[in-house]
């Protein structure tokens, strides 16, 4: 700064101040900001501020064609992409009435629950981070790893998978895949106990996730919170199973609930969560090699695809809650238009900013990592 | 409510108290309501005490430059019936303005201020509807049709240089980049264009 | 034009062809040295960032390199720009920059910073990282992986270690050229806190194309900086909750 222009400035004697948290800030989930008015240690008003990763997802989507579009949807959201990539084919499917051949929705399933996997278990590392436990964070990461080994084998991307097409998936399972599923499924397992020790019941977690960012029922679906947010309030609702879609109504499994709706219920419907999508891959395992067929049903030429015109509205119950996605077609090679309703559009913003306020500055991290907020997902 | 009626009878029941909704059934699970403007607060405020649709899921907004109107879509979720009803309704585009459903559905906050920014539609009585994506944008509601997202990129930003010196020595001796990127690019557009003056 | 100018300030420039032979070994001394502990600004800007948990983490251990995430621009070495830069995030990835003390290193990584990416269409993405910043290393892929990252880390280390990596050193040299670029997207009032000419001619920097057309501008647009205005007002979130 030059001499010149430094004016020592009279500021009102307060203890009054405003914090950017974010865009850069450690404490913030991905590129995203929160500006938070503080007193003392209290926070007296927040103000979410997004659009850090707007990359305008829906009007790009209008300029390309039906195929094209994709390879582009995944990086909608980055921690949990493949319930995008099914969401989009599935609208497509139902503009043009394609009906997806078993093994194909059976694949679906499989990628969508190894995809939730991965993100609770990434989701876990950021939340004990956020309240000063490196390791779960480590050891998180590195377990999640060993899943994304398989995405690489299964379908050739890491992250970004790309392996639903509209009318089913781009390949079969490589050999003997399912064992090294089961294999790693039981490593997941046996990691519980470790992850219980170390967070689910460490003493230090516990007392700073408890009580923090309450949610009662009537306000959770008074602000459209969804998912295992909502879930943590005690509504025993998943999408999976009230509205179901792909195989999901031919599978058993149970939906966690938890009473407080607080960061800590959150966390444990999470850990429900991940045992659930365990459940859900052994039954796949077993079932999977009866179905045959094929993978994909038969489609025009994706270079000169004209879907028929209409509208979808598809629902997915992804990591995060209730994805859903609104697609309409005038007829021609591209969507007429597209429009994408994440989760964490509620939980990001409107929600956050209620939790936040009336907190302690410490929390405000904790909470954002417990309501499992995707800044992606809310910019587009 | 007799809990005999299967849940899409009970939706029209409720309907049919309403007068002037087309209401088409989409699937097992999902309703099309069509309503005029002036009629909607009324019809998502009836579904949502007499029906349990207390989940608003998104509000779509889709613009028909040809028609002059905006479409509004109201996606809802009833927890109890679990249906979910689109309510759809078309507003002037000019001078685009409706009113908000803030009061009946919280998260309408949100989709409102997101439809605002993008396309220009104004909501009255939302409490927000402050930018919130485009803070830093100073050209038009990007998601309207007549925007021209590609021409808008050729104005503001440079491409990469894909001829470069060592490039070209890649080439001399056989190699490099087969088709450079700014030349894919807009063949589609080229080709359109031929099309046209043919 | 600044107070800087009134005081000498001797400036070594390091000649690495030739000078003083202790001197010369004190340069490389001083490269192995700052090649071997780098802090990477913690800064998702995008993502190619979910590759970076991995990176640093017990699978592939970044720090086993000597390189460690740190929090604040102020004590970083490296800006790792993960991914596509919004406008909006570029102008703060500017003002971050800009604060880093040098020698400072920006990594390109994911193909959208080379060239847009799968985003060449989007209004809300900048395309060419190395318009706005000077850019030592690009490491390209969607997304690149852990490993991609770790060797792209590691030429950066031979790089520095061999001091080739100037880029920081471009910046003041042809201030200008960024600037001119940086207007052009954010409008002609663009103004940073830093005084980017003012520290040219401190370092020794100041070259022929520190400024042009661009400075000029940017000396009719500068207006004294103050301090930010509170935003918030204490009302807002109560009438939400109503």
């Amino acid at each position: 700064m030059r001499a010149e222009n430094y004016e020592a400035r009279n500021h009102p004697p307060s203890n009054e101040f405003e914090i950017n948290f974010g865009p850069n800030h450690p404490g913030i989930e991905g590129n995203y900001a929160l500006k938070v008015k503080v007193h003392g240690d209290e926070i007296v008003a927040a103000r979410a501020d997004g659009g850090y990763l707007h990359r305008g997802f829906e009007k790009l989507m209008e300029q390309r064609l039906w195929i094209q579009n994709i390879a582009l949807v995944p990086r909608i959201c980055v921690p949990d992409p493949a319930p995008m990539e099914v969401a989009y084919s599935m609208a497509v499917e139902q503009l043009c009435g394609l009906e997806v051949p078993q093994r194909a929705q059976w694949l679906r399933v499989l990628l969508l629950e190894l995809s939730r996997l991965a993100a609770h278990l990434f989701t876990f590392g950021g939340h004990a981070a956020t309240t000063g436990m490196y390791t779960p964070m480590f050891w998180g990461v590195a377990d999640r790893d060993l899943l994304l080994d398989l995405f690489e084998e299964l379908t050739g991307g890491r992250v970004y998978s790309i392996y639903n097409i509209p009318g089913g998936v781009r390949r079969d399972i490589p050999d003997d895949f399912l064992t090294r599923l089961s294999d790693t499924l039981d490593y997941i397992d046996s990691r519980l106990p470790d992850y219980d020790n170390l967070l689910f019941t460490n003493q230090v977690f516990v007392r700073r996730a408890r009580d923090a960012g309450p949610v009662s029922q009537a306000q959770a679906l008074d602000w459209g919170v969804t998912g295992p947010n909502l879930r943590a309030t005690g509504l025993a609702f998943d999408v999976r199973r009230d509205d179901p879609y792909l195989v999901y109504d031919e599978l058993e499994f149970d939906i966690p609930t938890e009473q407080p709706g607080d960061a800590w219920a959150r966390t444990l419907v999470r850990r429900g969560e991940l045992l659930q999508s365990i459940r859900i891959l052994r039954q796949v395992i077993d079932r999977l090699p009866d179905i045959g067929g094929p993978i994909r049903a038969p489609i025009p030429n994706p270079l000169a695809w004209n879907v028929p015109a209409g509208e979808a509205y598809v629902r997915i119950e992804s990591s995060k809650g209730e994805l859903s996605w609104y697609v309409v077609s005038d007829g021609g090679d591209k969507p007429y238009r597209v429009h994408i309703r994440g989760p964490s559009s509620m939980h990001a913003v409107q929600v956050l900013e209620h939790l936040v306020t009336g907190c302690r500055i410490e929390d405000v991290a904790q909470i954002m990592f417990s309501l499992d907020a995707c800044p992606p997902e809310v910019d587009r | 409510m007799n809990d005999a009626h299967l849940p899409v009878e009970r939706l029209s029941i409720i309907l049919g108290e309403v007068k002037e909704v087309r209401v088409t059934q989409k699937g097992p699970r999902r309703t099309r309501l069509d309503v005029a403007a002036d009629a909607l607060p009324a019809l998502l405020e009836l579904l949502k005490g007499r029906a349990g649709f207390v989940h608003l899921s998104a509000i779509s907004c889709v613009d028909w430059p040809d028609d002059a109107q905006f479409e509004l879509v109201y996606h809802l979720w009833s927890y109890e019936l679990n249906l979910l009803v689109s309510a759809h309704t078309r507003i002037d585009r000019d001078p685009g303005v409706y009113v908000s459903v803030y009061d009946i559905y919280h998260p309408a906050g949100f989709f409102e201020r997101d439809i605002h920014e993008m396309y220009g539609v104004f909501f009255e009585g939302a409490p927000d509807m402050e930018k919130f994506i485009l803070t830093e944008w100073d050209g038009p509601p990007p998601m309207r049709k007549e925007f021209d997202s590609e021409g808008w990129v050729n104005d503001h930003f440079d491409w990469q240089d894909y001829r470069p010196d060592w490039l070209l020595e890649l080439e001399a001796q056989g190699g490099g980049v087969m088709i450079p990127p700014d030349e894919q690019r807009f063949s589609r557009r080229g080709i359109e264009d031929n099309d046209d003056a043919g | 034009m600044t107070d800087t100018e009134q005081f000498p300030v001797r400036v070594e420039q390091p000649d690495r062809n030739g000078g003083n032979i202790f001197s010369r070994v004190f340069d490389e001394l001083t490269a192995f040295c700052r090649s071997r502990s780098l802090f990477i600004l913690h800064y998702c800007t995008g993502c190619g960032a979910i590759e970076l948990p991995p990176a640093m983490t017990s699978r592939f251990d970044m720090e086993r390199l000597g390189i460690s995430p740190m929090v604040s621009p102020r004590q970083a070495d490296i800006l790792l720009i993960t991914g596509y830069v919004s406008v909006k995030t570029l102008k703060r990835v500017m003002l971050t920059y800009e604060q880093m003390g040098s020698p400072k290193y920006v990594i390109g990584i994911c193909s959208c910073t080379v060239n847009g990416g799968m985003y060449w269409q989007s209004y809300a993405t900048a395309k060419k990282l190395n318009d706005y910043m000077p850019v030592d290393l690009y490491i390209a892929g969607c997304m690149p992986r852990p490993e991609a990252v770790i060797t792209g880390l590691r030429q950066l280390m031979d790089k520095i270690a061999a001091g080739e990596a100037n880029g920081w050193e471009d910046y003041y040299r042809r201030y200008d050229y960024y600037l001119g670029h940086q207007q052009r997207l954010f409008g002609e009032t663009w103004q940073t806190p830093t005084d980017v000419i003012a520290e040219a001619r401190h370092y020794g920097l100041f070259g022929p194309e520190t400024l042009g057309d661009h400075t000029r501008l940017l000396e009719q647009h500068q207006a004294p900086l103050e301090a930010l205005e509170m935003q918030l007002g204490l009302g807002a979130p109560d009438e939400v909750k109503a």
